[in-house]
């Protein structure tokens, strides 16, 4: 009993859920108020028609397509018979084939689809072979057919389409009961040995619900389209007016020569009411139930900020960032400050890592130095520089010729950083023929060959298509397209991550020696502090958005002076002390619409004290490179 | 050519299952469509003519001349499980095989109606189709792909909103209706609106036959378009959302390419490929489009031709078009799979 009301609060919650989307789904709500108009005008029909529809009145021939007047708002039809009566009793018949035939097609459909879904095997393979089979075979046809070699009654018509307007239910319904069966709870309730009857009745049917609701609704509409074109094509049942086969007495008895348009586009306009109403609640109902992001790659993004250009450093550097701050903007929420007053300097051939947690701005940095950003991220302050061009301050014609040109990227997880329907060699070959067009044509296989024998793989591999190559070569070769220009900085985005420890390895050390090799600058964005620890140069520690700290190599090793940096490293496993117990710093990074009042870092820190937990440390230069954000360096007083 | 050879000899498996259960399929509708006609209750023969007029003798004649006096197959006299037949006649000489063999010869009986072979009606008819399908199908692919591609790039501003609303509006408009109207406004604006050809001009020279038939072509065609654009609209703006959001179309504008060269060589190759697909499937739904609109403007096809045959319950002419319009939508399916698995390199072939 206790369980029983548990789940009927759990149910009542959910659709209080549900309904606190959906009523902010302006397409579904319309919908919906079209569905209730109509299904309102078929239910009251005696009430709101004007005439009563089988009272046999004398009709003269003087009344057949009378146009609209006061007695007759939409005129008359063939028989001399009120369009607007006939219009609102046409619903009841329309509406009432519509949801008959939709639930005979949606129990065959959902039975079809949860028990191929849930036994499979033999099972599956015979009802899913049989869904294919009926969803080729053209069904306006065959339902004529069998219409027509049987009779012409709102019985038939309902079974009929309710037989035919399954397939696309059953299989929907399959992949969902698919889906559903590997979850946690089902494999628990099997394995205390529940019987399938009830797995599917408590478990099973609860999760497919909602789908086949919106399935439900977009039968209705298929349904109600196809009951109006078999009466149309003069497949109706004769003794029952729908809004079909209004349109089919009309069109064949002539209207369209007496120029007797409302009673062609009085019915029509009821078919297109209904279908349009189901199909934006359906719309509506499938946007609720499973929400995307509209947004993509190549929307604008929101214009840089212009802001005052502060100084230079006096040292000829390749890139040079200068108090970059990164926001991310949704509406009717405060901005989320992902990087706040970020800078840096990259000279020829240095290496700079950037380490810090997940989450804390490495990779929206990144993206941000190419202006990168996703639609939602906007640079806010500070400036970009390549050499002596403002990148923040470029058109975008400009910045693509800086793109891959001079700054390339290699990005996180090249899983799907390919294009999957080109072979790789011609992904490389494509970033050549962009940038240098003097580049002969003749020697640009060979050429591509070469990069991908520097990453280490053999030129016979060009012409195959990404998902033939492993997440190790996927990742070389991303880095081989990385290098086709020559550029002069390469930024390497957690390029290891999603690989194991000895290809890791592998492609730490070939970045090292193509940087001694060609001279490149690289940045390379890491969370891990031990992996660049041997071949960087310069490090860059970021928190929740923030510069930590910022020094050379030796000094983040060797004298830390930020707590984060600290801990990072006791983090990490240091083999001339194998005894050393690794500590994890507890908790997470800020979420960015949730930042803390003072540092960042003040929730996790060990040396936190009250200063920190109420102001914001600014960065304290310790010497000609070292920055350090934290109350504690402060001069000591 | 080189390209389609090797796919050929890479994938034969994967195309020789493919043809199989295209001719298991087929063979499927055949025998449907052999059972269809004779669960009819009564006698197809009195049932296709209906004249009072009809003696026993010629009915009897109409019977025999259509094979009808034959049992349906071995043991079965006629589809009522009850009254069992004879399991020993010859195979060869029941109604299944005899319809089967004459499928196999191309000779799918006559007409009740006018005495013509129904194959020679059937093979007329279907090109007029063809070509309204062909251009209508043709105009709504590339109109459907261009708005939808431009409502993609230009997501959630008004002019995907406005065109995503049309789309949806289009849907919802039963195809008949749509031609109804369009006819009525052809018709009060001089338009040809019945028929392929003015009667008379058969003795035209070539090419003011060809205008004229394409003057009488121009209001199908503009219900087809509009009537399937939206649906392709809707498929190519999802489809190319899903693709712009992927990792890859980050990737080539990092490598500075241009929007223009980032839809043209990365994305939309991406987006058509399901689209390929939804064509071949929607190819059923185009069939009952075409009825439809063959209908409204007596266009000469296999879809009037149809329900001719439905209001005169001309039955051999009613059966072959059925399975000729299912046999053509079978084979289209398969030319879609086949199209779809040389384009998208990743299609299992296992």
């Amino acid at each position: 009993m206790e369980a029983h009301i548990a789940s009927t609060t759990q149910v009542t919650s959910r659709f209080q859920d549900f309904w606190g989307v959906f009523r902010k789904n302006y397409m579904g709500l319309v919908g919906l108020g079209m569905l209730v108009t109509a299904i309102f005008v078929a239910v009251f029909a005696p009430v709101l028609s004007p005439y009563d529809p089988s009272s046999t009145q004398d009709v003269t021939t003087g009344d057949i397509y009378n146009a609209p007047s006061v007695d007759h708002w939409l005129g008359t039809d063939d028989a001399g018979q009120d369009v607007l009566t006939n219009f609102i009793f046409g619903a009841r018949v329309s509406l009432t084939i519509g949801f008959f035939a939709a639930f005979i097609s949606l129990v065959i459909g959902g039975v079809f689809g949860i028990v191929a879904g849930f036994y499979g095997g033999r099972t599956e393979e015979v009802l899913m072979r049989f869904t294919d089979i009926m969803l080729v075979i053209p069904d306006l046809p065959l339902m004529m057919v069998v219409i027509a070699l049987t009779k012409p009654s709102i019985f038939n018509i309902i079974l009929v389409i309710g037989l035919l307007y399954w397939t696309t239910t059953a299989r929907v319904v399959r992949s969902q009961t698919l889906a559903v069966k590997s979850r946690k709870f089902v494999l628990r309730a099997r394995s205390i040995g529940a019987g399938k009857g009830h797995i599917i009745r408590h478990h099973i049917l609860p999760l497919v619900m909602p789908i086949l609701v919106v399935q439900a609704v977009l039968v209705v509409s298929s349904a109600v389209l196809a009951e109006s074109t078999l009466s149309f094509l003069g497949l109706g049942d004769p003794t029952a007016l729908s809004w079909g086969q209004m349109l089919n007495y009309a069109f064949g008895r002539g209207a369209m020569s007496t120029g007797a348009w409302w009673a062609l586009v009085v019915p029509g306009f009821g078919i297109v009411w209904v279908v349009l109403g189901l199909t934006l609640l359906g719309q509506g109902l499938e946007q609720v139930l499973n929400p995307r992001l509209d947004t993509h790659h190549l929307m604008p993004s929101r214009p840089t900020v212009k802001s005052e250009a502060a100084q230079r450093s006096s040292e000829k550097s390749l890139l040079e960032v200068k108090n970059l701050s990164i926001n991310y903007i949704s509406e009717g929420k405060p901005p989320a400050r992902a990087v706040e007053n970020v800078s840096f300097t990259l000279k020829e051939g240095e290496l700079i890592g950037l380490v810090g947690e997940s989450g804390c701005g490495k990779t929206t940095l990144m993206l941000g130095l190419l202006r990168l950003l996703p639609s939602a991220g906007q640079i806010v302050s500070g400036q970009v520089y390549y050499k002596d061009q403002e990148i923040t301050a470029l058109s975008d014609e400009e910045l693509n010729k800086i793109r891959w040109r001079n700054v390339s990227i290699v990005f996180q997880g090249a899983m799907n950083a390919l294009n999957p329907v080109r072979t790789v060699g011609d992904q490389i070959a494509e970033a050549i023929r962009k940038h240098l067009p003097d580049f002969p044509a003749e020697k640009l296989p060979a050429r591509v060959s070469e990069l991908l024998e520097l990453v280490g793989i053999t030129s016979e591999h060009k012409d195959y298509y990404p998902h033939q190559y492993s997440g190790g070569m996927r990742q070389r070769a991303m880095i081989a397209m990385a290098l086709a220009c020559e550029p002069q900085v390469v930024i390497a985005d957690e390029p290891t991550t999603a690989l194991d420890v000895m290809v890791q390895a592998q492609i730490l050390d070939l970045l090292d020696q193509l940087r001694k090799k060609l001279g490149l600058a690289i940045i390379f964005v890491t969370h891990d502090l031990g992996v660049v620890a041997e071949i960087c140069d310069k490090v860059l520690v970021m928190y929740g958005g923030v510069t930590a700290e910022y020094a050379d190599v030796d000094t983040i090793y060797n004298s830390p002076s930020h707590p984060y940096t600290q801990e990072l490293l006791k983090a990490f496993p240091d083999l001339t002390k194998p005894k050393k117990k690794l500590v994890s710093i507890p908790g997470y990074p800020p979420r960015l619409d949730a930042l803390p009042a003072g540092c960042r870092f003040a929730p996790r820190c060990p040396l936190a004290f009250a200063r920190c937990h109420t102001e914001q440390p600014a960065l304290h230069e310790l010497g000609d490179t070292h920055i350090v954000s934290c109350h504690l360096v402060e001069a000591p007083k | 050519m080189e390209g389609i050879k090797g796919y050929i000899l890479k994938r034969w498996q994967y195309l020789l299952k493919k043809i199989t259960w295209s001719l298991f399929t087929i063979l499927f509708v055949i025998i449907l469509n052999f059972f269809l006609f004779r669960i009819l209750p009564g006698d197809p023969a009195r049932a296709g003519v209906r004249d009072p007029r009809l003696t026993k003798e010629n009915i009897e004649a109409i019977r025999v001349r259509y094979g009808l006096d034959k049992p349906i197959i071995n043991c079965f006299e006629s589809l009522n499980p009850i009254k069992i037949g004879s399991c020993t006649v010859n195979p060869l000489d029941t109604q299944f095989f005899i319809y089967m063999g004459n499928l196999l010869q191309g000779d799918m009986m006559i007409s009740f109606h006018t005495n013509q072979p129904v194959a020679e009606m059937l093979s007329e008819r279907l090109w007029n189709t063809i070509v309204l399908i062909g251009a209508g199908q043709l105009l709504a692919i590339i109109f459907g792909v261009l708005f939808g591609m431009f409502s993609a790039w230009k997501a959630r501003t008004a002019i995907d909103y406005g065109s995503l609303t049309l789309s949806l509006v289009a849907w919802s408009i039963p195809t008949f209706w749509l031609g109804i109207i369009l006819l009525f406004w052809g018709s009060n604006n001089g338009m040809p609106i019945a028929g392929m050809s003015t009667p008379g001009m058969s003795s035209a020279p070539l090419l003011t036959r060809w205008g004229d038939i394409a003057q009488h072509m121009f209001l199908p065609t503009l219900t087809y378009t509009i009537v399937y654009m939206g649906e392709y609209m809707l498929i190519m703006r999802s489809s190319l959302l899903d693709v712009l959001s992927e990792d890859y179309i980050l990737t080539a504008k990092a490598k500075g390419l241009s929007v223009f060269q980032i839809l043209k060589d990365h994305a939309i190759t991406n987006a058509m490929l399901p689209l390929v697909t939804i064509i071949a499937i929607n190819l059923g739904f185009t069939v009952g489009g075409v009825i439809q609109i063959e209908t409204v403007f007596s266009w000469p096809g296999l879809g009037m031709t149809t329900v001719e045959a439905l209001n005169r319950r001309d039955f051999p002419v009613l059966q072959g078009a059925f399975l000729l319009i299912a046999v053509t939508v079978i084979l289209s399916n398969l030319l879609a799979d086949l199209a779809y698995s040389y384009l998208d390199p990743r299609v299992k072939t296992e």
